[in-house]
């Protein structure tokens, strides 16, 4: 279209490529979605498809982020906080910042009509 | 037309079990649940720096069958939202893991925006492979499941839907929505990614059952159809 109109042509850009040689078929990773000598893009081609594969996923387990609740997860004994005082790990901690964050909000119900 | 109202709502309203003792420490836990909190949906925070979002936002929900819960959609809980890899772990890792639960409660995780239930548009015209554990196996499947899912693992486009774990007295079930159950070729995909990043045996038998026959039936793990 825009080389009838005399306009210059947009300049593609080649898809990055690597070149992995596989010397037995026991190098194929056994998952779909990883490419051989590990998964190079986290995107798909004609797209943008996020795509972690469990190894990873796993390590940012440790992220420093990772290591608090979030600040406004419901608060469920036996569940998200400890059945009794001290039973679960990480109970105080949870505990603490989902009372804070509950001063906050208030407590709606809106969600939980339905007709039936 | 009847409008049924959440917990806050009905508070007050609540009928009372005088007469029947609760023997069940389940019952006791579930009334611990302070009323006052706010179990409406709350967005995910957008993932900030050093943080690696997902492709989509999902919501953990849990619910357990209680005698005042008299409705599915009562006992619907909205635990948290998250959007990327990090926040994920941040609400699992202070969650007690379903091998660990106790009673007949389930942990939903499903995109953001759909409910866990059939009736939601996005579940409507879809249905659930089911995998039934043996007691011991939950949490790790589990884990297996949800991991393969944030991940995209499936490869089936937008047409998975979310998870559900369900912790029931003689074994544990997992299960996962899809949007279209008429879709052979997708339902196909996702039983062969589930054997595999679940490490099922090759002869394991896998049930789908689809959301319609469940509001038929009114049941979700009753009546499926096995495949081999």
């Amino acid at each position: 279209m825009s080389s009838a109109s005399g306009e210059p042509k947009v300049q593609g850009r080649d898809i990055p490529n690597r070149r992995v040689v596989l010397n037995d078929i026991s190098q194929l990773p056994s998952e779909y979605s990883t490419t051989p000598g590990g998964t190079f893009f986290s995107t798909t081609p004609g797209g943008t498809r996020i795509v972690y594969e469990r190894n990873f996923l796993l390590q940012c387990r440790n992220s420093p982020l990772a290591k608090s609740p979030p600040a406004n997860m419901l608060e469920i004994p036996g569940i998200t906080s400890p059945a009794k005082p001290g039973v679960k790990e990480n109970g105080d901690h949870s505990l603490k910042s989902v009372k804070e964050e509950k001063a906050k909000v208030s407590a709606e119900d809106a969600q939980f009509e339905m007709d039936i | 037309m009847r409008v049924v109202k959440g917990r806050t709502g009905n508070k007050a309203k609540r009928p009372h079990v005088a007469g029947v003792k609760m023997t069940d420490s389940r019952l006791k836990i579930e009334d611990d649940i302070d009323e006052d909190q706010d179990d409406t949906f709350r967005p995910a925070p957008t993932p900030g720096p050093g943080e690696h979002p997902l492709q989509f936002n999902y919501s953990i929900w849990f619910s357990r069958r209680s005698p005042k819960n008299t409705t599915y959609d009562q006992s619907l809980k909205f635990v948290a939202s998250f959007a990327s890899v990090e926040q994920f772990w941040s609400a699992y890792s202070h969650m007690t893991h379903p091998g660990d639960m106790m009673g007949h409660s389930d942990y939903h995780l499903f995109k953001e925006g759909i409910r866990p239930m059939w009736e939601d548009d996005a579940n409507k015209m879809g249905g659930k492979w089911i995998i039934r554990l043996k007691k011991g196996l939950a949490s790790r499947c589990w884990e297996n499941l949800i991991l393969a899912m944030l991940g995209e693992q499936f490869m089936v486009g937008e047409e998975i839907c979310g998870a559900v774990v369900s912790v029931r007295f003689q074994d544990d079930i997992l299960a996962l929505w899809n949007r279209t159950a008429s879709d052979q070729a997708t339902t196909t995909r996702i039983r062969d990614t589930l054997k595999r990043v679940l490490h099922l045996p090759a002869n394991t038998v896998m049930e789908y059952k689809t959301h319609t026959d469940s509001l038929k039936d009114n049941t979700s793990f009753w009546n499926t159809d096995k495949f081999i």
